[in-house]
């Protein structure tokens, strides 16, 4: 019975009904002859009538299909667009803050050059800058790259096939492993530090929120670069011999994390966003340029190796 | 010529009018399309082999419609729909490829 049901299936595709009229209208068929004309109206108003309800069923179920299925589809472009261009308008008003503080810094020096107080202010000012990393900087320096485990391959020991297995949760870097990775930059003396093209500042912090690590509020994403201005030959050895890389050097192998460090012929790290002024003011009409006018925060303070960017993590 | 139009016109209609199918009857919607479908590709082969007959097409059409929907109907009560889904749409397919297959054999003798 089952072997004639398939075969049924497989055979016989079309309805049985079909075959049946056939051989009701062979059965009648001379006497048929005569009432073709109105059976012939009746049967075409209803093949119109059932495929007009196929064409509706057709469209209906499209209409459906359409509305429901690429609705999470179309909500995912939307925010994906809505979250470019609101970095392309985050990064267009990050170069506009650039060349406006380039140029105050052109308009206070030319402001301060005047006088011999000036002359003071002004270099005490370039001091405070370069401490604040509020000026861009270039030179020599060293590449430090950390990343999260990747996936690897493995030949799976029952089917011999390769499979990727996805790293687990202890291969990923936290924020604070960037913290710790920065402070040994510091502390074998780098002079200006960034991580993935965010220049660190004395007020810069590095910390999560839920999965990202965030850099002075900008996510950052593994692999992580993080460029050192200093001399190499000094900085790399020393912070190879710090205790941070050492201990990360050991999780490549532990863990799988990416961990690499290299010296850099040319680094150009950007200045840092600038710090808020809370207690500077403009000035209304004073002839004297005055240095009371300062940025607020730890500004003066040197980003010596104990003054650790992001410390509270 | 007129049940080409009648079709056509059902196409237009549905998209135009838009009639909103209520919730409980959507997971049908596909399964009454594939017997549909069947129901198209039979009317044709049996156009072809000249056996066409519009009340059993439209007959057929409708019943399949309805009992494929019940099937999936009662599969749901019966908490297997996606296994008896699956049924339906490989029996309909497996006629459907059948009568394509007929029907490519009318036309390109081949």
């Amino acid at each position: 019975m089952s072997t004639s049901l398939l075969n049924d299936l497989l055979t016989d595709h079309l309805d049985g009904g079909y075959a049946a009229a056939a051989r009701r209208r062979a059965e009648s068929g001379g006497a048929g002859r005569r009432t073709s004309a109105r059976d012939r109206r009746v049967a075409r108003a209803v093949l119109a009538a059932g495929l007009l309800l196929v064409g509706l069923l057709f469209a209906v179920a499209y209409r459906g299909t359409l509305r429901t299925a690429p609705e999470s589809e179309r909500t995912r472009q939307a925010l994906v667009r809505d979250v470019e261009a609101g970095s392309a308008r985050s990064d267009a008003l990050q170069r506009r803050a650039e060349t406006l503080s380039g140029e105050l810094v052109k308009q206070r020096d030319t402001a301060l050059a005047a006088s011999e107080t000036g002359d003071r202010v002004s270099t005490e000012v370039r001091r405070l800058e370069a401490a604040t990393a509020q000026l861009a900087v270039r030179g020599q320096g060293i590449q430090v790259v950390a990343g999260d485990a990747v996936a690897r391959e493995q030949v799976d020991p029952a089917t011999g096939e390769r499979v990727t297995v996805p790293p687990d949760d202890s291969g990923r870097l936290h924020d604070r492993d960037l913290q710790s990775l920065v402070n040994a930059l510091w502390a074998a003396g780098a002079e200006a530090v960034a991580v993935d093209g965010e220049r660190l500042a004395p007020t810069t912090t590095i910390r999560a929120a839920g999965e990202a690590i965030l850099v002075d509020l900008r996510p950052v994403s593994s692999p992580y670069t993080i460029d050192a201005v200093g001399d190499p030959d000094r900085l790399l050895p020393r912070f190879a011999d710090s205790e941070a890389a050492r201990r990360y050097q050991s999780y490549t192998g532990l863990y799988g994390i990416q961990f690499t460090a290299r010296k850099v012929g040319e680094l150009r790290l950007r200045a840092a966003t600038g710090p808020d002024l809370r207690h500077a003011e403009p000035a209304e009409t004073r002839t004297r340029a005055g240095g009371s006018a300062s940025p607020a925060g730890p500004g003066a303070a040197s980003p010596g190796p104990s003054d650790e960017p992001g410390g509270g993590g | 010529m007129i049940p080409a139009l009648a079709l056509v016109l059902g196409v237009v209609v549905g998209l135009i009018v838009g009639p909103t199918v209520p919730l409980w009857l959507q997971p049908y919607l596909p399964i009454a399309v594939v017997a549909a479908l069947d129901a198209v590709f039979g009317g044709v082969r049996a156009r072809l082999d000249g056996i066409f007959d519009p009340k059993v097409f439209v007959v057929s059409f409708v019943s399949n419609v309805l009992v494929a929907a019940l099937v999936v109907f009662l599969g749901d009560k019966l908490g297997v729909g996606g296994q008896l889904s699956t049924g339906v749409v490989v029996v309909l397919g497996i006629r459907i490829f059948g009568n394509a297959a007929a029907i490519r054999r009318h036309l390109l003798r081949a």
